[in-house]
């Protein structure tokens, strides 16, 4: 498994290359689109309500004259941002102490599994919605939401792989050559749940496109004036009668972005011989 | 088997403690209190100290945070959840009709969804490899992929901006009559069927698929057992009990999917109400909200698991270990 | 249609064969969806109440060919080529209709392992029931006497009980009774047993091997016996077929290939297996030297788990009863001591102890005169290093995520802060003391066979030079002909270096090549100790008796029918 090339991965099948293409396009778009753009994504370069095509702005403009190529351009690498940041926390630290409970286990892990009961009985969105009536509504408050939403369930996963190895006779033997315990948790234990975490980084990250997106369309995750798809919907419905453009281009671009990211996961998952459709929690 | 029970009922009793807990804490004491939640700078710059000081004691918030958890949760165990700052309307008042509309739609989601997703499951299981299999494998990962908003959005468009045979807004009021409110769910609920059947069937499937995997299905095969009754009898259990925990987890986040929908369509529902509360920084309102979405959650939770409980045998007879 | 099956007295005036396979070819799909054939080309006949064995190593293809003889195939494989004919009918060329009659009806199998092979939600009585609904169409009421009878014919006792059980609720043996009584259901002409008993105890095992060949007599059925077990084989059956690598190398009477071996395949087969009648004992390992103090000293050891409390428990501590009672033994240096028994003996419990996995929970353990009744953790690095075990799973004691290289230093690292040029030299050694070579320092565990990773384990052990080596059942998951080859290098080096050892197994043969004395333990309780030659030749109690009387196979082996198995509550 671990002497498989990264190429054979990405190639897994013809839905993981599409996957891969896709969000390949969008990482680069997201990190140097902003290299290309004709305007600000701000700035009021045109007269409101453009159709697609008008000499200038090939994607017209929106409601109040800002280019619309340049914001779709610029509109997904907040949430793009947010989400890997937010689920990179999370799994990262969610991965340290959910190896650490299942080797410690006893009342450290009992504690905390019931910590991660009762963060997963809280729907995502309603504790979202909490957070943002609590602490106001901004990015790093956002990402920080992101990292404790995701936090548990990777937990919840990464143990229970870890959970797996614990009773091997190889964590006995470094146990028994007196390592420490931190020393058998990162020597030997983390190497063995390297995989469980990439695949937990690739599903939640995805989600957490979603979740971003759909918080800014609810109007609880990225504030305008900031340029993002899940907004640009939101105010694209208003005028869905007479520029139907506003809601499908960041509609389209939102949806294979996360249809990428999807297959590209499904396949990596594949590769590793995990199983990437199971509920996320 | 009554003791399995009773401790699995008094673990989510616990938990409900807990969370109630965090709910508070996260709203009400990390911030300082519902008042600093709820006044705006805009308010702090131009009301004066005394002022302040005045609407803090008028709503017991001068007490010390674990009296005022104490005060608010022996509430919200008879169902009181306090008033809402502005008008002073009992919480309670304000979030019935629209729970009742949001439970409407999430029972009808659900009583369509399930047995759908149960359906695509066991039949692409069964015919796992094939063409129609990876067909459908495919078309579940776009459908879950593609945001509920844009769904919804998209149906908007179509079924009533293009071929105008649904009204692009819901204009119902939250105590509208169930016949009034069941019309207007149809667009909400093929919407969240449409990304969420796709997602529950691809877990039921890999349910399915282990279970035909199983040794007892070669047995019964080797025995000449027709196939159908090795499908039906044999495996299907086998796949639906552990997938129970799915299925709840899939309606006890029904309600805050429903949010995203109800925001599209404007159905009067529990997740408009939040949407509003936010806006009006109305702390108890979305206390209220959160908690009892967490409350459905957990009992869904229990009910599967006590479900297991008396539906596997081996989870059934663990207590003569 | 219905078939139209001969008539039973029929067949024996016809000369058509019962069972005959010619040219029989399956393979299954890689990776690359490539066939890769797993049973090639095999070619044989069965006659009514003839026996045969099919034998071979773990991958031979054994249990395929066993499927294939029913006409079934595992997704992802295929029956690529040959016929199978029952009566002259060929059952590869049957649609689906003829193959549900078929099976079950005319030729059935009981599977390897009986738990996961009956279905766990629902009760087993039933499950027999609708075989027999299915085959011979009866109502619910005489298929439930049906089934109570054939439960009875199996020597199961209080068929009503076990009819309303669910399969956990039941032994291990009491379930592959079950699977055999539903295999029985329709009378068949042929039962297939694909290694029935691998999942059972030593007593189990003897007693369902038993039963099968009384139950064979009684029907006057045809049967093939799966096994890797050659010596099983020759306890049930007339004809062997010896696979490799999905071909026959050997076919032939039993007796005569035990006699005369003709390919060197099966002159090795035989030749590895440890055998508890076997004239030449431990001789080769050194004698016992007399020496003035024990190395170990193991007195009045007892132990029971704790029940750790979880946070929310709501039952009352339970006193747990005691998996290791009383048990005291010396081992001297130099000295190998075994220790017998089967699952649940304690045996392992003791081993885990002595080495610091576990905590005693009353008792005296001395190792060269200091106590080491303390857990691993608060023991000093050098006790650490002088006392070593060796597991029974050789993928389960390597980490699969480190090269052998980085496996090995860790213990030359800890022990004797050797690094670099030094350690390699030493890992070099180590290695070739096992007959590896330094080319296997850079590969990771899964890339070598079981039996190298295993003798890795042995070379780990050794870097740490002890005194003490517990072999903890360390050939039980390797085939019989890795299983010679690792015991024997386990003997050289431990001859070498002169290391006392406690050697734990189930496998009474495997202890009788290696051990000076043996110890025989039942449910934690010492049932006999002595000199290994001693013990094997003159048992003197009547549980070893039993072991000794199974581990040889003899036919007039006095297996009690009480010591069956209990309800599991």
């Amino acid at each position: 498994m671990s002497n498989k090339s990264v190429l054979d991965v990405l190639t897994h099948s013809p839905g993981t290359s599409i996957g891969v293409f896709l969000v390949a396009i969008h990482l680069l778009s997201a990190l140097f689109g902003f290299l290309f753009v004709p305007y600000g994504p701000t700035e009021l370069a045109g007269v409101s309500l453009l159709a697609p095509g008008s000499p200038g702005f090939s994607l017209g403009t929106d409601v109040i004259g800002r280019d619309y190529l340049t914001r779709l351009v610029l509109g997904g690498r907040t949430s793009i941002f947010v989400a890997m940041l937010g689920v990179m926390i999370a799994v990262v630290s969610g991965g340290l102490i959910g190896v650490s409970a299942a080797y410690i286990g006893g009342f450290y892990d009992d504690v905390i599994m019931r910590l991660v009961d009762i963060k997963l009985s809280i729907p995502g969105i309603l504790f979202v919605a909490l957070c943002v009536v609590g602490f106001g509504r901004s990015i790093p408050v956002l990402t920080i939401v992101i990292a404790i939403n995701y936090m548990p369930g990777a937990l919840r996963i990464i143990r229970s792989q870890a959970m797996t190895q614990v009773p091997l006779d190889y964590v006995k033997s470094a146990r028994l050559r007196g390592d420490s315990k931190l020393s058998v948790i990162v020597r030997e234990l983390c190497p063995n749940v390297l995989e469980v975490v990439v695949v937990e980084f690739a599903i939640r990250t995805s989600s957490a496109i979603l979740a971003v997106s759909a918080l800014s369309f609810l109007g609880l995750g990225i504030s305008p004036p900031t340029p993002d798809w899940g907004l640009m919907v939101y105010e694209g419905i208003q005028q869905i009668y007479f520029a139907p453009w506003l809601v499908l281009f960041p509609a389209f671009l939102i949806s294979t972005l996360v249809i990428g990211l999807n297959f590209a996961t499904d396949g990596l998952a594949n590769a590793l011989g995990l199983d990437a459709a199971r509920g996320l929690d | 088997m009554l003791i399995a029970i009773l401790r699995r009922v008094g673990l989510s009793l616990i938990i409900i403690c807990l969370v109630a807990v965090l709910v508070f804490l996260a709203t009400e004491v990390l911030p300082g209190d519902a008042l600093d939640v709820f006044l705006t700078s805009d308010d702090l710059m131009t009301m004066e100290a005394e002022d302040i000081e005045a609407l803090r004691h008028e709503y017991g918030l001068d007490k010390p945070a674990v009296e005022r958890f104490w005060q608010w949760f022996s509430g919200v165990v008879v169902g009181d959840f306090g008033v809402t700052f502005i008008d002073k309307t009992p919480v309670s008042d304000v979030i019935w009709d629209p729970l009742l509309n949001s439970l409407l739609l999430a029972t009808v989601i659900t009583l369509i969804a399930i047995p759908v997703a149960l359906a695509i499951g066991i039949l692409t299981g069964y015919y796992r490899g094939r063409k129609a299999d990876s067909m459908v494998s495919s078309l579940a990962i776009i459908g879950y992929s593609i945001p509920d908003f844009v769904i919804g959005t998209l149906l908007i468009m179509f079924f009533a901006v293009w071929i105008p045979i649904f009204p692009a807004l819901i204009l119902v009021f939250a105590d509208a009559s169930v016949l009034e409110l069941l019309k207007v769910s149809l667009m909400p609920a093929v919407t969240v069927i449409i990304g969420h059947v796709a997602h529950l069937s691809r877990l039921l499937r890999v349910g399915f698929i282990e279970a035909m995997n199983c040794e007892f299905v070669e047995r019964a095969r080797l025995s000449g057992i027709p196939e159908k009754r090795i499908v039906f009898r044999h495996a299907l259990p086998a796949s639906v009990i552990p997938s129970l925990n799915s299925m709840a987890l899939f309606i006890g986040n029904l309600l805050s999917g429903l949010i995203v929908i109800e925001k599209v369509f404007g159905y009067p529902g529990l997740g408009l109400q939040l949407l509003e509360a936010v806006d009006k920084r109305e702390v108890h309102v979305v206390q209220a909200v959160t908690f009892l979405g967490a409350v459905l959650v957990i009992g869904m939770n229990l009910l599967a698991d006590l479900a297991i409980i008396i539906l596997d045998p081996r989870v059934r007879s663990h207590k003569h270990e | 249609m219905p078939l139209a099956w001969m008539p039973l007295e029929a067949l024996t005036e016809e000369i058509m064969d019962l069972l005959n396979v010619k040219n029989l070819s399956v393979g299954y799909y890689d990776r690359f969806k490539q066939i890769v054939p797993a049973v090639n080309d095999v070619s044989f006949q069965l006659q009514q109440g003839e026996t045969l064995g099919i034998v071979g190593e773990s991958g031979c293809g054994k249990s395929t060919l066993a499927r294939a003889l029913m006409g079934y195939c595992r997704p992802g494989s295929l029956i690529m080529d040959g016929e199978v004919r029952i009566n002259n009918l060929n059952i590869l060329q049957m649609n689906s209709l003829e193959l549900l009659k078929l099976r079950g009806e005319r030729i059935a199998m009981v599977p390897q392992n009986p738990l996961s092979s009956l279905t766990y939600h629902i009760k087993v009585g039933p499950q027999v029931d609708e075989i027999l609904r299915i085959h011979q169409g009866m109502d619910s009421r005489s298929a439930r006497n049906h089934t109570l009878e054939l439960f009875s014919g199996t020597n199961l006792t209080d068929p009503e009980l076990i009819y309303d059980r669910y399969p956990h609720e039941i032994s291990g043996g009491q379930r592959q009774r079950v699977v055999i009584a539903g295999a029985l259901a329709c009378q068949p002409a042929i039962m297939i047993l694909d290694e029935p008993t691998t999942a059972l105890d030593t007593t189990t095992e003897m007693q369902v091997l038993q039963l099968v060949k009384e139950l064979r007599k009684k029907r006057n059925m045809a049967l093939v016996y799966i096994t890797h077990d050659l010596t099983l084989t020759d306890y049930i059956c007339e004809d062997v077929l010896v696979m490799l690598n999905g071909s026959v190398v050997e076919k032939g009477s039993v007796k005569r290939i035990f006699k005369v071996p003709q390919t060197d395949y099966a002159k090795m087969l035989i030749s590895s297996i440890p055998r508890v009648d076997s004239e030449n004992g431990s001789s080769s390992f050194r004698l016992l030297v007399p020496d003035r103090e024990p190395l170990l000293s193991v007195k009045n050891l007892k132990f029971r788990y704790g029940r750790h409390g979880s946070l929310f428990a709501t039952f009352k501590p339970k006193k747990e009863p005691f998996v290791v009672n009383n048990v005291s033994f010396d081992l001297e240096r130099s000295e190998t001591v075994g220790l017998v028994g089967e699952s649940g003996s304690g045996k392992s419990t003791i081993a885990n102890i002595i080495c610091g996995l576990l905590s005693a929970t009353s008792g005296d353990i001395n190792f060269d005169r200091q106590s080491i009744n303390k857990a691993g953790e608060k023991r000093s690095l050098d006790l650490r290093r002088r006392i070593q075990i060796i597991f029974q799973d050789p993928l389960s004691s390597l980490n699969p995520r480190h090269r052998i290289e980085t496996i090995l230093s860790r213990p030359l690292k800890i022990f004797f802060g050797l690094k670099g040029r030094v350690a390699r030299d030493r890992m070099v050694e180590l290695l070739e003391s096992m007959e590896l070579v330094p080319d296997h320092l850079s590969r990771f565990p899964r890339q070598l066979s079981g039996g190298q990773q295993q003798r890795i384990a042995i070379a780990c052990a050794f870097a740490a030079k002890p005194d003490l080596i517990l072999c903890d059942e360390v050939t039980s998951a390797l085939d019989v002909s890795v299983q010679a080859k690792v015991l024997e290098l386990l003997k050289a080096i431990q001859t070498k270096t002169g290391v006392a050892c406690v050697f734990i197994s189930h496998d009474l043969g495997v202890v009788k090549q290696v051990a000076n004395r043996v110890i025989v333990l039942q449910k934690g309780v010492v049932a006999e100790a002595g000199f290994t030659k001693d013990v094997f030749a003159k048992p003197k109690d009547e549980y070893t008796q039993l072991l000794l009387a199974a581990a040889s196979r003899q036919n007039d082996a006095p297996i009690p029918i009480h010591n069956l198995g209990d309800i599991q509550i």
